[in-house]
């Protein structure tokens, strides 16, 4: 039969996946980019599978109940390392990092040759808003406007726009949490008038971030100066991965994973930092947009504030990262393209250290803080979250250049627990606060 | 015949495109109404899309009108080019700098700035 | 008679656009993986499994598109490749549409693809869509007179705006010599057309897919197919005008035209790879005082090269 040729057919190809990330759920989504038989895609109208990476906060289920809702007939969910919503028992959990790409495959062809039904709709059919109104379209009401049709009002709020004044119509939405383009968690309502960000009020903070184990090591004893180091830059290679993804260079960004995946003291990013100048992703991608002002700087920490031109790292206050002549670098701008030349810096610093410790076997001498690649973690305080400085500094902005920004900023606080050493591990111990 | 084979071009791959899309699309009834919220990462919106827009490369826009008149002219000049010679390329030269000046000009004044 | 000016002709123009567009996906697949970016299964199978899983997907529906522009705009695109690629010559008699302006109704064919991807973005009444739609207008206005600049350029030397009077043209020198800036020109628009790669404005991953976030099934694969028709459409009229069309040795004339789609389409899927993504204003600023006053240099060159 013909429908059956074709669904044999599309059951062998890569698994288009719309990734919803909850808490500590970037790490498998850097799996699942270099896995072969997966392809991550950013809408999930254009996925076959559903994937939730790790547990997501009960007050955004509703959220998550309208993504799942969203992708088109016929999908599969797959929940890894996080409980399925209600309504959705038959769903399957993965707990093992090597099962998940074979799941997820899996998911799919049964989807296709018919052996597992679609995923069911969880929320009612309904309209947003009931439909009043006079008139065959429901616009109603007073003049063209002021019915519902279709369940929701028209634009014709009217505000002045932020850079030449013009009164036109503005749109109005939430974004978030599973927006690819935001960090995994964050909610913010925007005001769009035309492609302008008029206003960005961060509604729910981003998920605190998971460091490596050797950053909470650090903060109890003496840890190896290389390894602190190799994570650092790992961390900062990964959020490359992110921006590289979102400025259209994949291949590019797969690279970049491919080389956090393997680094060692002796890798470069010359070549890396080469090439992403060559081909213009500082000058042509990458906008002198999102500029930091000292006090907003200082409320971030770390790198971001080191792009700004503030030289604090709690590393100059360590005697053997002296000894090993450490300075901080900075960049003076603080805009979105400055960041980016700072993470390349900060790799390449990072690696410089790694090569000096690994060759004398350096350790930590402070304990107690530790300056973390997200800000300086002093006794006892973690960097916070910092995701409100946002509504400051987006308005104004192109879309484009909003989303990009954000890309460049860590904002995130940093989580109580450390991020499994792999993601080869399960966790034994989900953080009660997010168990779903 | 040029254009009948154009015409019959267009018919048939118009045709195609709607075989591909038609039958599915035929046979499935409407999406239920949380499917078809638009994608907002999970988000929704107040209000439907369609707004009246503000469209911020409005002045590049105007700009491209005074070109696209000049093209007129040019298919044509294009064509008794050679024969005219030296004459032709110092007229279109001088209108080419004309609009050059206009560019830079609309450039100082920001036209091809988001605004 | 009819079989060589209409059934013969009709049927190169439908096989050439499918078996491009087929060639485009496999390509691309191919220049992924060479560039690190590897998909398991074979690249010759991956589109058509592609096509058969958009074909079993449901249709995604909006709210409250705009039905008929909403479904018609992946047909309007393909439409738009398919008149394209019925204006190349493939060789001295093989043309389906040998217009004594093929030039100017290439020109349109540009103009209107513009209408018809804003059109599509529009449409869907969504948010993302719709941003992605007025990005597109942007880019499409700004590169549409680089366009039409270089090939006025090509219309100089052949005294027509025939592309068969302009392959003709060619006999001695390719155009890719005698002009050197205009095929890098012609390119750029050959990304801005398809917008691919750095000039993906309208669909691009910031907008979560752009003007095709809320499309899915059947009417993506009409969006996605329409959208390798055009990269082939372009790389058949980039052949024909810069790089001598028919012309050459040994070989007959329309593999020769099959040779050289190919080398183009090789330097766009490369460039889409390789390239990020332009940021919208710099996109038109870069056109406007870069590329366009480098097109009016090309046009001068190209006058004073036909006169000497």
């Amino acid at each position: 039969m013909a429908v059956s040729w074709l669904r044999r057919l599309a059951a062998r190809a890569p698994v288009p996946v719309f990734p919803a990330l909850g808490v500590h759920g970037d790490a498998m989504l850097r799996e699942l980019a270099l896995d072969p038989g997966v392809e991550l895609v950013g809408s999930p109208r254009h996925a076959s599978v559903l994937l939730v990476a790790g547990g997501v906060p009960p007050d955004q289920h509703a959220a998550l109940r309208r993504v799942h809702d969203q992708v088109p007939r016929p999908f599969a969910t797959l929940w890894w390392r996080s409980e399925p919503l209600d309504g959705l028992e038959n769903a399957t959990r993965i707990d093992a990092p090597s099962a998940l790409s074979d799941a997820l495959i899996a998911a799919h062809r049964d989807v296709m040759l018919g052996r597992r039904g679609s995923s069911p709709r969880l929320l009612p059919d309904e309209p947003p808003n009931p439909w009043e109104g006079l008139g065959d379209d429901g616009h109603g009401g007073e003049g063209m406007m002021g019915g519902v049709p279709y369940g929701r009002p028209m634009a014709m709020n009217m505000h002045d726009d932020l850079r030449d004044g013009l009164t036109l119509d503005s749109l109005t939405f939430r974004l978030g949490p599973f927006f690819p383009a935001l960090p995994p968690g964050m909610q913010a309502e925007v005001t769009l008038q035309g492609d302008l960000v008029q206003t960005w009020a961060v509604q729910h903070a981003p998920y605190p971030l998971g460091l490596d184990a050797v950053f909470f090591d650090a903060r109890q004893q003496p840890v190896s100066i290389a390894e602190l180091e190799l994570a650092r830059a790992r961390y900062h290679l990964y959020r490359l991965f992110h921006g590289l993804w979102l400025a259209g260079l994949e291949s590019v960004g797969l690279h970049v994973l491919r080389l956090a995946r393997s680094l060692t003291p002796d890798s470069r990013v010359d070549g890396l930092r080469r090439r992403l100048a060559r081909c213009g992703f500082f000058d042509l991608t990458m906008t002198a947009s999102a500029a930091l002002d000292d006090e907003q700087a200082r409320q971030i920490g770390g790198p971001a504030a080191r792009a700004a031109g503030l030289a604090d790292d709690l590393r100059s206050e360590d005697a053997n990262y002296r000894r090993l002549g450490f300075t901080p670098v900075c960049q003076q701008e603080g805009n979105t393209r400055a960041r980016w030349w700072q993470a390349l810096a900060e790799i390449d610093q990072s690696l410089a250290l790694a090569r000096q410790a690994a060759a004398r076997d350096v350790q930590t001498s402070e304990v107690g803080s530790v300056e973390t690649p997200r800000g300086p973690w002093r006794e006892g305080q973690r960097p916070q979250d910092a995701s409100h400085l946002l509504d400051e500094l987006l308005p104004g902005l192109e879309w484009g250049e909003a989303l990009a920004a954000i890309a460049s900023l860590d904002l995130a606080a940093v989580s109580e627990w450390p991020l499994d050493a792999s993601v080869a591990e399960p966790r034994t111990t989900p953080p009660e606060e997010y168990r779903a | 015949m040029e254009l009948l084979t154009l015409f019959i071009i267009m018919l048939v791959i118009l045709c195609a495109g709607l075989a591909v899309q038609w039958p599915t699309v035929r046979r499935q009834s409407l999406p239920t109404y949380p499917q078809r919220a638009p994608f907002l990462g999970g988000g929704l919106p107040d209000t439907h899309a369609w707004n009246r827009y503000h469209v911020r490369y409005y002045p590049m826009t105007l700009l491209l009108i005074a070109f696209e008149m000049e093209m007129m002219f040019m298919y044509p000049w294009a064509v008794v080019f050679v024969e005219k010679g030296m004459m032709a390329m110092m007229e279109m030269g001088m209108f080419l700098a004309i609009l050059s000046v206009g560019i830079v000009y609309a450039w100082r004044e920001g036209v091809f700035r988001w605004q | 008679m009819i079989w060589e000016q209409l059934v013969l002709p009709t049927l190169t123009v439908l096989l050439a656009l499918g078996i491009g567009a087929y060639a485009v996906a496999v390509l691309d697949r191919l220049i992924a993986g060479a560039l690190g970016l590897s998909r398991a299964g074979s690249a010759w199978l991956a589109p058509l499994a592609r096509g058969a899983w958009l074909l079993t997907q449901s249709a995604n529906v909006t709210e409250a598109p705009d039905w008929q522009a909403w479904r018609l705009a992946p047909l309007l695109y393909l439409m738009l490749a398919a008149v394209g690629l019925a204006l190349v010559p493939w060789s001295a008699s093989l043309v389906a549409t040998d217009l004594a302006t093929s030039v100017v109704l290439w020109g349109s064919v540009e103009a209107l693809a513009t209408v018809v991807i804003f059109l599509h973005g529009w449409s869907a009444n969504a948010p993302l869509a719709l941003i992605g739609a007025y990005r597109y207008v942007a880019l499409g206005l700004s590169y549409i007179l680089i366009s039409m600049f270089v090939l006025i350029g090509v219309a100089l030397p052949a005294e027509s705006l025939q592309f068969t009077q302009v392959v003709a043209s060619q006999a001695e020198l390719w155009n890719v010599i005698r002009q050197p800036l205009g095929l890098p020109l012609f390119l750029i628009v050959g990304l801005g057309v398809s917008f691919w790669g750095p000039l993906n404005l309208a669909d691009s991953t910031d907008l979560a897919g752009g003007t095709a976030s809320e499309v899915s099934g059947p009417p993506r694969l009409a969006w996605n197919l329409a959208r390798a028709a055009m990269l082939v459409a372009f790389s058949g009229v980039a052949a024909t005008v810069f790089l001598g069309g028919w012309l050459g040795p040994w070989l007959p004339g329309p593999l020769w035209l099959v040779l050289k789609m190919f080398a183009v389409l090789l330097a766009l899927l490369l460039a889409g790879r390789l390239l990020p993504r332009l940021s919208p204003e710099r996109c038109v600023t870069l056109m406007w005082v870069v590329l366009l006053p480098l097109s009016f240099v090309d046009l001068v060159w190209a006058g004073l090269e036909a006169l000497l």
